[in-house]
């Protein structure tokens, strides 16, 4: 394997504060919801509580109008986010990684076609191109939601994979490889991918903080993880209606959606300074 | 008649029996204020409901009802607040013993707000208005009994039909008396109530102020204005800032919490007629079977259902007859809550172990969060219920049209629509001989009482047979200012009758 020779020694210095408030964040969310497989505070759908009670003890964040228990729910709302981020960028990079390495090696004109398709499917907004994948697959689901998510961000992976690879091709260790035979799947797999991933991996980190976002408006339009999933996003809506009266019920998966977004924002932010040398010197 | 509610309202066609005798006594709003009415205020009412047009053989939805009914247009009787047919535009009627010929006389002195005078001519092209081919009135087919129509002179009409119809005086309390010189109405009008038509502003609001030389009653304030609202959120404001004096509906009860407690405001809490209901596909296994309807009636909690949705507003209902229908008998304890009952039912159904269904769900509250409960009820006798999120749409093509479903959730809105059960073509497809002959039978009764007591063994069969589950009756949440009084509380059918409602000056 060859990889771009970039101050190297230096990268294995004590990761920033930011990657590590991120790492935690992010790390809360991800044991909350492997805890939610095994245990919950409350079976999710029992509804022995009372009518959007406000938080005590029993009920850490209140409950709603069916007197189930809020914490379970954003709990195992804690799951979705995670599943649908998890599955979307997956996609995602499954897609937009193909799609993107194939540009960079096609003929000019294929590669031009594929760069216009690419640029098209972001002009297009996010949640706007999910929700046309959205209605055109017959009921919403969470597949659906992960799906159209998915689809929506292999654009910006695939846009920028081609743009990385491209400046990869143009390297010296390329031609010499291609001179001395090597065929572009082998080219593809031990010099390209190993030297644009660090990169990519910072983008998919971001990708993941987007679509949390999106598939809980998705699931606050009625678009998305169809109930009883717990979805942030429709809690949200349920608790709309009763905003005034149990304002906790909104601001509980708000938060909620707040931490794992900034916790992954920051996660990003620390990989790329681990990851770019660039920015680490300018310190 | 009007099967959805709210935006997702649509108009069908279908049948409806009628003619009555109230249930209820009239509920009125007592007058919390004892400072004098001001007749000189103009009365801002607050609604959600815009008309998309102003003529009601047109699809101008619910709110063209809520803003004309009895205001601008009159017809031959009224559907009173209270559930009672009374002469309106009908000073007088006679039926033939055999019950197929109705000599109405007119009342004397009316005028159109164009100044013509009412005639048996106007009766006759009003009439033929709402049954004509290119009619998108859901009342259509109630009148189709209707052969022919007679104007021996200015204020007589005879109305022929081909077999009795204990209803029809029932049915022309929704066919508006227009002057038939008025070519179209579906931005204009022409009709005989206490308020004329002053300004539409689409989008906005609509103004109503007094017609001259009315014929009857002067109404006790000087006009009113329906202001339309998107969002009830922003409806619930206007009304906080006195931007409006009175909402007609309020369909949260989490909304009225900033009403309830201020002494500014009243909250009434009246009678709707609408339904909320588990709609069984009774053609398919396994509802099929009378016993796994009652189990699964008898699995689900309507009170803490009721109470979850609504707080303390609401009213558990046994079978799909509101109280304001005059069938009405108490029959929650058909079928009441009791999941042990249930197993056994289940068992005895031959399903020891449950059985699992989808329930093909609106998209739009309270259907969701009322799937949920089920859901979570049923899961405790061993049934699983997968929960299928359908747009309204859906529901018409799907369900409606289709018959392709298990169970749905749907609200029923029509006062007096036990009708549907009669039908074993109507979308849940329950069949049952005997309650299809009783219904049938109810139509062509000489007598009203007869009507009734038919009605009522009807309505006793559909909740024994668990037909459907029928969760509760929604109320009707009015609010005002607390120096507004004389409004309708009960609003069936939509209806909101202005001229009786009051502003005291402060």
């Amino acid at each position: 394997m060859t990889t771009i020779e970039l101050d190297r020694p230096a990268r294995r210095s004590a990761a920033s504060l930011t990657f590590i408030v991120g790492l935690i964040l992010v790390g809360l969310h991800v044991a909350i919801a492997l805890l939610t497989l095994v245990w919950t505070p409350y079976d999710p759908s029992s509804t022995a509580g009372g009518r959007l009670e406000a938080p005590s003890l029993l009920h850490w964040a209140g409950t709603d109008r069916l007197g189930r228990d809020l914490f379970t729910q954003i709990m195992i709302g804690s799951r979705i986010a995670l599943q649908v981020g998890i599955g979307a960028v997956g996609i995602g990079a499954a897609i937009g990684v193909t799609i993107g390495v194939l540009a960079a090696f096609a003929t000019r004109l294929l590669d031009d076609a594929l760069a216009a398709a690419f640029d098209i499917l972001i002009a297009f907004p996010t949640l706007l191109l999910a929700m046309l994948v959205v209605a055109a697959s017959d009921t919403a689901s969470l597949w659906s939601a992960i799906l159209a998510l998915g689809i929506a961000l292999s654009a910006i992976v695939g846009r920028l994979t081609r743009i990385l690879a491209k400046r990869v091709l143009q390297m010296d260790f390329i031609t010499a490889a291609r001179t001395s035979g090597t065929s572009w799947p082998r080219i593809v797999v031990i010099h390209i991918l190993p030297n644009i991933w660090p990169t990519l991996m910072v983008n998919f980190a971001l990708q993941f903080g987007l679509a949390a976002i999106a598939e809980a408006s998705l699931s606050y339009l009625g678009l998305g993880a169809p109930p009883p999933n717990a979805s942030w996003g429709r809690l949200l809506q349920e608790a709309q209606g009763t905003v005034y009266t149990a304002p906790f019920g909104a601001i509980a998966p708000g938060l909620a959606l707040l931490v794992l977004v900034i916790g992954i924002n920051l996660f990003a932010d620390g990989l790329r300074d681990v990851g770019d040398p660039t920015r680490r010197r300018s310190r | 008649m009007q099967l959805f509610a709210r935006s997702n309202r649509r108009q069908f066609g279908a049948t409806a029996i009628a003619a009555s005798i109230a249930a209820l006594g009239m509920m009125s709003v007592s007058p919390a204020v004892l400072a004098a009415a001001d007749t000189s205020a103009v009365i801002e009412i607050g609604s959600l409901y815009e008309p998309q047009n102003l003529d009601n053989t047109a699809g101008a939805g619910q709110g063209i009802n809520e803003a004309f009914n009895g205001n601008v247009y009159e017809a031959l009787f009224a559907l009173t607040d209270g559930g009672d047919v009374s002469d309106a535009l009908a000073k007088d009627y006679s039926v033939s013993d055999d019950g197929l010929t109705y000599t109405i006389t007119l009342q004397d002195g009316v005028t159109f707000h164009s100044g013509d005078p009412l005639t048996a001519a106007d009766v006759k092209a009003s009439i033929e208005r709402v049954t004509a081919e290119s009619s998108k009135s859901s009342r259509k087919n109630n009148l189709a009994t209707i052969t022919n129509i007679e104007t021996p002179d200015d204020s007589t009409v005879v109305i022929t039909l081909s077999e009795r119809s204990i209803s029809l005086p029932y049915n022309l309390s929704y066919v508006w008396i227009v002057n038939d010189a008025a070519t179209s109405i579906t931005d204009s009008e022409d009709g005989t109530g206490p308020y004329k038509l002053d300004q539409w502003r689409r989008g906005s609001s609509l103004s109503l102020t007094l017609a001259d030389n009315y014929w009857g009653e002067a109404p006790t304030n000087a006009g009113v204005v329906f202001n339309y609202f998107t969002d009830a959120t922003a409806l619930n404001n206007a009304l906080l800032t006195n931007a409006v004096d009175i909402i007609t509906s309020v369909q949260s009860p989490d909304a009225l919490a900033q009403f309830t407690d201020n002494p500014d405001f009243t909250v009434t809490n009246g009678q709707s007629t609408t339904k909320e209901l588990m709609a069984f596909n009774d053609r398919v296994a396994p509802f099929d079977k009378v016993e796994v309807r009652k189990a699964v009636a008898r699995a689900i909690d309507d009170k803490k259902l009721l109470e979850s949705i609504w707080g303390d507003y609401g009213t558990l209902i046994g079978s799909f007859v509101p109280p304001t229908d005059p069938w009405y008998v108490d029959l929650t304890a058909v079928d009441a809550y009791d999941p042990d009952s249930a197993k056994a039912m289940l068992a005895e159904a031959g399903y020891p172990d449950g059985f699992t269904f989808s329930l093909d769900t609106p998209d739009y509250d309270p259907h969701p969060i009322v799937a949920e409960f089920i859901k979570s009820e049923l899961a405790k006798v061993g049934v699983t219920v997968n929960i299928n999120i359908i747009t309204a749409n859906e529901w018409y093509t799907k369900i409606y049209q289709a018959h392709d479903f298990d169970a749905t959730l749907q609200e029923h809105v029509n006062h007096r629509d036990i009708v549907f059960y009669g039908n074993p073509d109507f979308y849940w497809g329950y069949n049952n001989p005997k309650v299809v002959e009783l219904i049938k039978q109810s139509e062509s009764s000489a007598t009203i009482d007869e009507q009734n007591q038919k009605l009522t063994e009807a309505n006793k069969l559909i909740a024994e047979d668990a037909a459907s589950d029928w969760l509760y009756l929604y109320p009707q949440i009015v609010v005002s200012a607390s120096n507004v009084s004389g409004y309708p509380v009960n609003g069936l059918n939509s209806q909101f009758y202005a001229y009786d409602i009051e502003k005291s000056a402060e």
